[in-house]
């Protein structure tokens, strides 16, 4: 301990690590090509792995840069006050631990989900919710999404934390994206726009590659609403039809500057270069419960439980 | 005499001054050093070496701290003490590294608090008899049997930085100078030879500890937040009055403001301690302890953790005492042990 830690930084030695583990994964990128030949029921998608780096050293494994919105959740608080690279590196450990009991799916806000949680105060002690995901965010262990459902006539709204333990099962019956990131405007909007079968069944997905984007424009009920929507730049509402007094105030109000503020977007974003370490950390580990996912399927239901 | 309880009954019913006073009279913070601190960092920050020099400077550190092998429990001459009850172990220094939620078995959710326990090295042990005579001591001690105190430190660090005041320090040892040094009041039984390593295992997994730390500063705080005070209301005509603490007296008793009157002021960076922690998970690889709650200060702070003086808490069996050591045949400590009521990652999910 006193020897090593003489004239080196904890940090080299995190570093020395990494790139050991990737001498040692260098053979299964090799293997992982395979897999995309065959058919792809779970959703394979795309280029697993482009190796990079000079000649000379170990080449170094990257993660597809889909990695950022296929698994979000990875990335840790921007907030320099709060981060410490030991933390969010046990921290992933953990979650990749958990992510090797349950499929956590890939999702987008506007994907319609199921969720199975263990209830005690079920009947069948555990309880099956079905809804469309408006909005999903923390990160790490604390990572959580919203599902809404209108059950009865009366709107409901969960929110689950994607690593509790309680949750059994997590589906994604259809997989598909929306035109903003959050959908808290189906609050306001008709209630056919947040209504789905409970017990609607998984739908095939027509493009393996490709997330689609459904344009839909939802009609949204007559005010008053829970926020004012006209402020937000939604593209996913039709035309609102408010008096002009309401864009008047709306532009007052507005910052367009903000788009022009790098400080503002580094701030709140992790810097590319820390994003790629990151997925390359994790990349093999969840690329391997994958694998393991497909031959269990493959293999049959009934071999299952 | 009749006089003076009939003013204690009037007090009492309407503000209780003597509680503000005596916690006003206490000094709850200095930003200035004691007097025998040893000046630490070194000044001379702008002196131009050539880089040959540098070269030598860095090859004269490297020989002077390099042919040292890993201390093992048996190289180190420690007596075999019995642990008894009323023993008080050392305790060690770590860093506040941030928080992490973990679930329980019955799917409870509980916020605990991530503690890295850095490369903690004894640097001396003072025994009762000469601690009992320091300035310290005799405040601690007037009343009471003197008890041993072990300097430890933590977090080493390029010699060049510091001055040779401070490497004299751990010079008599043979320890690389470290950045971070605390006191541990430790009964003679629980003595540690200098150069001992305290490591996370020095704890036990579901045992209580206390952890002492210097709370978040605030910096100048006005009286909402510094004492919790209602302000005024925020509209109905109120004029210049939302968050003013408003009355500091009255006219007749005293006539004037008592001290220790609650005001704005500075809040925050004062030493507190958080009591009964129950440990959850350790991971001794890493040397990582996992704490149930959070500790004082905010995330990559140094905080200090000790077994806790909560009567009811304490040891009831022996723990590794004086410290722990890794076995001498060899064989690793289990890497991740985790407490018996949470649930851990890679299990199976919870069904009620």
């Amino acid at each position: 301990m006193l020897r090593r830690a003489v004239l080196q930084t904890f940090r080299q030695g995190l570093a020395q690590s990494f790139f050991k583990r990737y001498a040692v994964s260098l053979t299964e990128t090799t293997v992982t090509h395979q897999p995309i030949e065959t058919s792809n029921e779970a959703g394979e998608r795309s280029v697993p792995t482009q190796k990079t780096g000079d000649e000379s050293r170990n080449t170094v494994v990257v993660a597809p840069p889909e990695f950022r919105f296929m698994y979000p959740e990875f990335l840790p608080d921007p907030a320099m006050e709060t981060r410490n690279r030991l933390r969010e590196k046990l921290e992933r450990m953990d979650m990749l631990q958990r992510r090797s009991v349950i499929e956590i799916p890939e999702f987008y806000t506007g994907s319609i989900m199921a969720v199975t949680v263990a209830d005690a105060n079920s009947p069948n002690k555990f309880a099956r919710f079905v809804g469309i995901c408006i909005q999903r965010g923390g990160s790490g262990l604390r990572a959580w999404f919203i599902l809404r459902n209108v059950v009865d006539k009366q709107g409901v709204e969960i929110l689950y934390e994607m690593y509790c333990p309680l949750i059994q099962k997590i589906e994604v019956l259809r997989l598909e994206r929306r035109l903003d990131e959050s959908l808290l405007y189906l609050r306001d909007a008709l209630p056919e726009y947040s209504t789905f079968p409970l017990d609607m069944e998984p739908e095939r997905r027509l493009n393996n590659s490709v997330v689609p984007i459904n344009p839909l424009k939802v009609k949204l009920r007559p005010r008053p609403w829970l926020e004012r929507w006209e402020r937000q730049n939604l593209q996913g509402v039709e035309d609102l039809n408010l008096p002009q007094r309401f864009y008047d105030k709306a532009e007052k109000v507005a910052k367009p500057w903000e788009k022009y503020d790098l400080m503002l977007h580094y701030r709140k974003t992790i810097p590319a270069e820390e994003q790629e370490k990151i997925f390359a950390e994790i990349h093999s580990q969840l690329q391997q419960q994958e694998l393991k996912r497909k031959l269990r399927r493959r293999r049959g239901p009934d071999n299952e439980q | 005499m009749v006089f003076h309880k009939r003013r204690w009954l009037v007090r009492r019913l309407f503000f209780n001054h003597e509680q503000i006073r005596t916690m006003s009279r206490v000094k709850r913070r200095t930003t200035h050093p004691p007097y025998w601190h040893v000046l630490k960092n070194n000044q001379r920050d702008d002196e131009k070496i050539s880089s040959d020099n540098l070269c030598f400077v860095r090859e004269v550190i490297q020989d002077k701290y390099k042919n040292k092998s890993p201390i093992k429990g048996s190289d180190l001459d420690i007596e075999k003490t019995v642990w008894d009850p009323k023993t008080k172990r050392s305790g060690v220094i770590a860093r506040n590294i941030g928080v992490q939620h973990m679930w329980e078995k019955d799917g409870k959710k509980v916020i605990c608090t991530v503690l890295h326990v850095l490369d903690n090295h004894v640097v001396r042990y003072v025994p009762p008899e000469e601690y009992a005579k320091s300035v310290i001591g005799t405040k601690m001690f007037k009343n009471r049997k003197p008890l041993g105190c072990l300097v430890v430190g933590a977090e080493a660090a390029n010699p060049d930085r510091f001055t040779r005041q401070y490497c004299s320090l751990f010079d008599e040892v043979g320890l690389l100078p470290k950045k971070r040094l605390a006191r541990f009041i430790v009964t003679p039984n629980a003595a540690l030879p200098p150069c001992t390593p305290l490591t996370a295992g020095h704890f036990v997994i579901g045992q209580a500890v206390d952890v002492y730390g210097k709370t978040i500063d605030y910096g100048f705080q006005g009286v909402v937040k510094r004492w919790g005070f209602k302000g005024g209301p925020a509209s109905h005509g109120a004029t210049k009055f939302h968050r003013r603490g408003g009355t500091i007296g009255t006219g007749r008793d005293k006539a004037r403001v008592w001290p220790g009157q609650k005001m704005p002021g500075h809040m925050g960076s004062e030493r507190r301690f958080n009591r009964g922690l129950k440990i959850v998970r350790i991971n001794m690889k890493y040397n990582i302890i996992y704490v149930k709650g959070t500790v004082p200060g905010p995330t990559n702070s140094i905080v200090q953790i000790f077994d806790t003086i909560l009567p009811r808490r304490r040891f009831t069996e022996a723990p590794p005492h004086p410290t722990y050591f890794p076995p001498e045949d060899g064989t690793l400590p289990q890497e991740d042990i985790w407490d018996s009521s949470l649930h851990v990652f890679g299990s199976p999910s919870i069904s009620v």
